[in-house]
């Protein structure tokens, strides 16, 4: 899944042009500054040739002494900036001052159509010189005026200069690089945000992908949000098929079930407790359906006293013999932090059982409870009847437990609290009622205070 | 005592309509929402039984039907949806009880036999008039302590009347809550009933108040 880092390639893609181009401009640039300084020297060493030609056609003596340049480099030995005059047999005419302990140089070969020619050549002393040749005819004689300029000197400067300039390109390149590290960074950054974004779905923190991103990778986040949304709807038709499945199933097994009681004999038996059976295991799954999709409650919260009047309203209905009294709470009661239906769930298992239990008088109270692990909401329902034994009440808790076969229901409902309190990590204790019957007491998360506070009902 | 049950499914239906059949009602059934929200409307029920995932018209929009028009017979509601939000949801529209499927028949019985008792303000399941005693659960009727055998027409004609004790009961009102709709309905078998009745029971028992029906004397 993964491989190499996004950034990482656009650092180093960046980085290695910037390298080759950095490289290839400094070599561009010496080259051209190296023509440059060598075109100047020819155009000097040519104007020379054409000063001394002019003299020469001048005085039409090539031993004058008046054939001279006034350039005084042409005075110094050794400078590499020599001229000379001579016939085609190599007999020197004239030569500059600063031809000394070197051999006048040559070009070999034959001249040029034009009677000029150019090369590069060391002297004695290994100084590079380039050497402009040309020939004179005056009269019947033939003459050579070669001129020499120092090459080496040239040489140097555009050593100097490719030193210089690579320093410099070096310089721009580091910045150029840590530029390009910090566009990479920066460019990342949204793709950051996405993936923090997606992780906070991940962890239930939030139902979507939230935030603006850019137009590159908008899409892709959009695509996360509908694929979220198709995902949602995938499980909630899997959800509502099982829950059709299940509650389909309740009508052939009432019927199965009502057959076979009103019958006799060995088949009325099987079917009576093979369908027993299928009605406690379709129970079952439908819990644990409603428990699987019970997977983002986060968010959700609930107004438990709102719930508590609704459901003492529906048991006055059902339970009209029985005094449901509900006891007015504090005016900022915390919300119960989860889903509505399931606190409707859990509340209205365990106020039917009080009614059923009770000798007509059932108390419920709501309240705030400080605990260790913050604000806790504390539903307390006290009844009247025989209550539980400490012995019987550990039994109670436990799974599937039944004390009393002969009072109608499953026994699953209060598995079905056991099981709704575990997963919101609440706490169900039973105690003794001061009213002398059974004191249930359920401690739930509350939802965090938004700082509303609402009138007591 | 009469009674509706709407239900759907052909043999819960059926089973139903034989156990209340067998428990004392006459019994009239309907298979989809229309039919029953129009025998609710025009037939006088003691109490209905009804399912709510009904073809046509679903069992909740008919019972809220049958409040909003002013109908206050007891509702006893089928259901396969048994969380206590599908529970209350039931109950606000209206209904006075709510049964889970699958459910034991012995459960719809005592719960409809509580809902009539309910419904007639009668606080115990045993119902007394003088000497007479009828309990509710049974269908066990005594005189004086001793059990008396009853047909099931004598029982129902019995039963209505002491679930109405003190109150006079016309002929016409007697024959709409005895008997189901295909019931042929003769005003002289009510008479025919009521004097072998009074046969089984203490002299006086059942009152005749002239021109408008019979009476079981109150305590």
């Amino acid at each position: 899944m993964r491989k190499g880092s996004i950034a990482a390639s656009l650092f180093w893609l960046s980085a290695g042009w910037l390298v080759v181009a950095l490289v290839a401009t400094g070599f561009l640039l010496t080259d051209l500054y190296s023509r440059a300084l060598d075109t100047a020297l020819s155009d000097t060493l040519d104007f020379h040739v054409e000063s001394l030609a002019g003299s020469l056609l001048e005085t039409g003596d090539p031993q004058s002494q008046d054939i001279a340049l006034a350039d005084p480099r042409f005075g110094r030995p050794r400078s590499g900036w020599y001229w000379a005059i001579r016939d085609a047999d190599g007999t020197l005419y004239n030569l500059s001052r600063s031809v000394v302990g070197i051999d006048t140089p040559d070009i070999p070969g034959p001249v040029s159509a034009s009677g000029r020619q150019t090369a590069i050549m060391d002297d004695s002393f290994g100084t590079s010189m380039r050497v402009v040749e040309r020939t004179v005819t005056i009269g019947p004689d033939t003459y050579e005026i070669i001129v020499t300029g120092n090459l080496s000197e040239i040489l140097e400067l555009v050593g100097n200069f490719r030193g210089q300039a690579f320093i410099v390109l070096g310089a721009v390149g580091v910045m150029l690089a840590m530029m390009s590290f910090i566009v990479a960074r920066f460019a990342m950054r949204p793709v950051d945000r996405l993936s923090a974004a997606i992780e906070s779905v991940r962890a239930g923190e939030s139902a979507a992908v939230t935030g603006t991103y850019p137009r590159e990778i908008a899409p892709l986040a959009e695509e996360v949000n509908e694929l979220l949304r198709s995902n949602t709807q995938i499980i909630e038709r899997a959800r509502n098929q099982v829950g059709n499945l299940a509650h389909g199933l309740k009508t052939p097994i009432a019927v199965l079930r009502n057959e076979a009681g009103t019958s006799k004999g060995a088949l009325a038996d099987v079917v009576l407790a093979e369908s027993d059976k299928m009605s406690t295991m379709v129970t079952t799954y439908l819990e644990r359906a409603r428990l699987a999709a019970r997977t983002s409650v986060v968010g959700k919260k609930a107004d438990a006293a709102k719930i508590m009047a609704r459901l003492s309203r529906v048991m006055a209905k059902i339970h009209p013999d029985i005094a449901i009294t509900l006891h007015p709470h504090e005016p900022a009661l915390p919300w119960f932090r989860g889903d509505e239906a399931d606190l409707e769930e859990i509340a209205g298992n365990l106020l039917d059982n009080a009614c059923k239990w009770s000798g007509g008088q059932v108390e419920v109270r709501l309240s705030a409870e400080q605990g260790s692990a913050g604000t806790v909401l504390l539903l307390a329902i006290d009844d009247n009847g025989p209550g539980l034994s400490a012995e019987d009440a550990q039994k109670v808790l436990r799974r599937g437990v039944r004390l009393d076969e002969k009072t109608p229901g499953s026994g699953l409902g209060l598995d079905i609290v056991k099981e709704l309190v575990d997963v919101y990590g609440g706490d169900l204790a039973l105690k003794r009622s001061a009213l002398g019957g059974l004191l249930v007491e359920l401690r739930l998360p509350t939802a965090r205070q938004s700082g509303i506070t609402r009138p007591a009902t | 005592m009469r009674i509706l049950v709407v239900e759907d499914d052909v043999n819960l239906n059926r089973q139903l309509k034989d156990a209340l059949t067998e428990g004392g009602y006459a019994v009239d059934v309907a298979f989809d929402g229309e039919e029953g929200h129009f025998l609710g409307d025009t037939e006088p029920y003691d109490a209905i039984v009804l399912d709510i995932g009904l073809p046509q018209m679903d069992g909740l929009s008919v019972l809220e039907n049958w409040r909003r028009d002013g109908k206050t017979t007891p509702v006893l509601l089928l259901t396969a949806r048994d969380r206590w939000s599908d529970k209350v949801q039931g109950i606000d529209a209206g209904a006075d009880d709510y049964v889970a499927k699958p459910f034991h028949m012995e459960e719809v019985l005592a719960r409809l036999r509580a809902l009539v008792r309910r419904a007639a303000g009668l606080a115990s399941n045993e119902i007394v008039s003088g000497t007479v005693r009828l309990d509710v659960r049974s269908g066990k009727v005594t005189v004086d302590g001793q059990s008396i055998k009853l047909t099931s027409h004598e029982l129902r004609l019995l039963s209505y009347l002491m679930h109405h004790k003190g109150k006079v009961i016309s002929r016409t009102e007697l024959t709409e809550h005895l008997y189901d709709q295909d019931f042929d309905r003769d005003s002289n078998t009510i008479e025919v009933f009521v004097g072998r009745l009074r046969k089984k029971l203490p002299e006086d028992c059942i009152q005749t108040v002239r021109g408008l029906g019979y009476q079981i004397a109150e305590g």
